[in-house]
């Protein structure tokens, strides 16, 4: 067979692939509609990206000028809300218990005579730890408040003469603290990213293994005998894998370009490299997905088999559990998944802006995964078509 | 006439038939007992710290000096921090977190040493990324700390030059402290915060899917008549001998999962261990009963299991365990009553993290109840679906 020829099987079978996914409604389903509507739900429910007036209340046990200024002070920060006062801690737990606050600051009877006196007051910040968001959002009301109050005291107390001597009592050294990538360390723009990979990932997976499950079940036995007349291996492969890949080529430019300017996260790369590095993703992908499909004998048990995994893989990425604390043996599992290095390159060039060269570890390990998967691909078709042909004779 | 003896007979026959189906094919097993058994020992075992430390940061020393060497060793005492590597200048350095090898660092001017004792006001910086979270705002905590200290300690410096003593130096400079109380959580440990909710709720996307997939099959391949026969034709006793199996097999797991909370790893349960098994039934089956309320309106199998994917998972960014309740948008906060796993993380909540009275809980366990009401809507509907309905691939 000359090359051209080659080409020629190739598309056709690139042809009957693609009519058979755009018949079939389940792989439809999972290939289309679910990446298009997904993305979109799911930052729907993050997009506020801060958390904002959390209610608790103030016990106030001081009942002094200076108690009564810190509780307005505090319920003009925008993390917390001051919804009432109570009159003591059992009042206050009450109110949490209800889920009517969730946290409760008490300003001790000593505070503002400490104050006078010049000596060290305390505040206390009671929590509800049923969201680490409420935990934050408390404690950081309450700090920068601190901070804000204690330089003023600070110089009240030193009796200064110029502003540039009370700034050099407040700050002998000046800081500043610049929040990188994600400035309002909001929750959309540092989940969506990664969700929107393993979207890809996940939504490859199901259609992939709908259409083999579907091949297995109407007795075609497998997806890859297309006609009596018998194909190369390599191009069937190939002709289904430019399939999908033609399809995902659109998803991703949907999930990765228009979903973050939609709604407006960060992104501060540039389209060339995104799409550069879509590209080993997808193919990985892609690759993963028919492997993996050859375990399927049976349309529906794809989202038993499959759906589960998304949780564990999102957390495998080390996109919200720091991969450096990651125990050795997950670190090693998460090697398998092209999920892995796709969130990771993603949200480091999509979010921090990084170039190709910043992620050639993930660029480099999803071009082997490619490699590999493509491998085990072909060998496991081969064995399949192998068995279909000796079931036919 | 038939005899109460009869349907206790049908049901037993219904029972076990179901029970043969189960380990007739390996799906069953995989669904019920590997899938969330691999996720609870996964996600135990991925965040048995607790809480991550060590997080790599670097340090842009631009000084030199002693100061400077001391705020390296201040920083590297801290627990959620380690200086892994030392860089040149700040393009180095950003660099390094583009290619994700530290979270963030700690810049510090050259002259720092000197202007801070001439009274100059020299200003230090630190750098955190934010699109990884968790690492993000554990690392601005600590670094924010140390830039405090290092201001407290060249204050103390200037006041023990006028003569002051360490305890009224200190007096000075910190005159507001804030001690915070995580109620109950008080290591803000993340495996307790996530694990709750996260396992349960993997469980509940699995059985979803697996009542589904039960009853759809009977669709699929034909038996729904023979099934209704052998149940004498009381669409109710089909149902509840069908499904009985899956609720005693997702109860068993669902009490390892207790276990494993509870007793083995000694997470907060200050409500003690009955009312949160209690609440693992009543979510089994809820899930159980809005999977049945799928299937019936949605007599195709792939489709209500596609709708049961999507709820599952919905549920994980809805229960607002991760982002809250209050952050939502009005419509969204009126879809979470929709999802069983809200209720469950409600009771979850109120009960084993903050041990208040069964008092406080009781909506939420009544609304988990409800749920079983919601098939009663349209038995009628899936009664004749079962008989009449033709599989469609």
């Amino acid at each position: 067979m000359n090359i051209l020829q080659r080409l020629l099987d190739i598309l056709r079978i690139w042809e009957m692939e693609t009519r058979l996914i755009f018949k079939d409604q389940g792989v439809l389903l999972f290939i289309v509609f679910v990446p298009l509507l997904y993305p979109v739900l799911y930052t729907l429910c993050y997009n506020k990206e801060v958390l904002h007036d959390v209610p608790i209340t103030v016990v106030d046990q001081d009942h002094t000028a200076l108690s009564r200024e810190y509780t307005r002070r505090l319920d003009a920060t925008p993390d917390v809300q001051v919804i009432s006062l109570s009159a003591d801690i059992p009042d206050a737990l009450q109110s949490i218990r209800e889920q009517r606050s969730y946290g409760y600051i008490v300003i001790p009877n000593d505070f503002s005579q400490n104050i006078h006196q010049g000596r060290q007051a305390t505040v206390s910040a009671y929590c509800d730890m049923s969201g680490m968001l409420y935990y934050k959002a408390i404690l950081s009301a309450n700090t920068n408040l601190m901070l804000d109050y204690s330089e003023r005291i600070r110089v009240s107390r030193a009796g200064n003469a110029t502003a540039r001597q009370d700034e050099l009592t407040n700050r002998p050294i000046d800081y500043e603290e610049v929040y990188l990538y994600n400035p309002t360390a909001g929750m959309a723009s540092f989940l969506i990213p990664a969700i929107l990979i393993l979207v890809i990932q996940q939504t490859l997976l199901l259609g992939i293994s709908m259409a083999a499950g579907t091949a297995y079940e109407t007795q075609s036995f497998s997806r890859l005998v297309f006609t009596r007349r018998k194909r190369h291996t390599l191009h069937i492969i190939m002709g289904i894998a430019l399939s999908y890949f033609l399809i995902e080529v659109v998803n991703a430019a949907y999930l990765t370009l228009f979903i973050p300017y939609c709604f407006n996260l960060t992104q501060i790369a540039r389209p060339l490299t995104i799409m550069a590095f879509m590209l080993p993703y997808l193919l990985a992908c892609i690759f993963f997905s028919m492997t993996m499909s050859a375990l399927i004998r049976n349309r529906e048990i794809t989202m038993i088999v499959f759906v589960f995994t998304s949780v564990p893989l999102l957390f495998m990425s080390g996109i919200s559990w720091p991969w450096s604390a990651m125990p050795a043996f997950w670190k090693g599992f998460a090697h398998l998944f092209p999920s892995t290095f796709g969130i990771n390159g993603f949200v480091r060039i999509n979010t921090e802006g990084a170039t190709l060269h910043d992620v050639r570890h993930e660029y480099l390990m999803l071009w082997i995964q490619t490699a590999f998967y493509f491998i085990t691909t072909y060998l496991v078709s081969r064995h399949i078509l192998k068995i279909t042909l000796r079931k036919r004779q | 006439m038939r005899q109460p003896y009869d349907s206790v007979k049908a049901f037993l026959d219904v029972f076990l038939r179901e029970t043969k189906r189960m380990t007739s094919r390996p799906i069953y097993f995989y669904g019920i007992v590997f899938a969330p058994l691999f996720c609870l020992v996964f996600f135990t075992t991925l965040m048995k710290d607790g809480l991550p430390h060590d997080l790599p940061i670097g340090l842009v020393d631009m000084d030199d000096s002693q100061t400077s060497r001391t705020i390296g060793r201040t920083l590297d005492s801290f627990d959620a921090t380690h200086i892994v590597a030392r860089y040149a200048n700040y393009t180095e350095a950003r660099q390094a977190v583009q290619r994700n090898e530290i979270y963030g660092f700690f810049y510090l001017p050259k002259g720092l040493e000197q202007e801070a004792n001439s009274f100059r006001q020299p200003k230090v910086s630190f750098y955190v990324q934010y699109a990884y979270l968790v690492p993000g705002s554990l690392l601005m905590k600590d670094l924010k700390t140390g830039a405090v200290l290092l201001n407290a300690a060249a204050m103390r410096k200037q006041l023990r030059a006028k003569g002051l003593t360490d305890k009224l130096a200190m007096d000075f400079i910190q005159p507001i402290v804030v001690d915070t109380h995580p109620l109950n959580n008080p290591s803000l440990n993340y495996a307790i915060y996530l694990n709750n909710t996260i396992v349960p709720g993997i469980m509940m996307l699995l059985i979803f899917l697996m009542t589904v997939y039960a009853i759809g099959n009977e669709i699929k391949y034909n038996s729904a008549r023979d099934w209704l026969e052998r149940s004498n034709h009381s669409i109710l006793l089909a149902l509840t001998a069908k499904l009985l199996p899956y609720t005693l097999a997702f109860t068993l797991i669902g009490a390892v999962v207790d276990f494993t909370f509870y007793v083995l790893l000694g997470y907060p349960c200050n409500s003690g261990i009955w009312p949160m098994l209690a609440a693992m039934v009543l979510a089994i089956v809820a899930s159980q009963a809005l999977g049945i309320f799928f299937i019936a309106a949605i007599p195709t199998l792939r489709l209500a299991m596609g709708f049961g994917c999507l709820w599952g998972v919905l549920s994980f960014s809805v229960c607002g365990f991760t982002f809250p309740y209050h952050g939502f948008y009005p419509f969204i906060k009126g879809l979470t009553y929709l999802f069983p796993l809200r209720h469950y993380y409600l009771i979850y909540v109120t009960q084993a993290l903050d041990g208040f009275s069964m008092a406080y809980a009781w909506r939420s366990y009544m609304a988990l109840a409800c749920f079983m009401l919601l098939p009663l809507l349209l038995l009628i509907r899936l009664k004749r679906n079962l008989i009449h309905t033709n599989y469609v691939p």
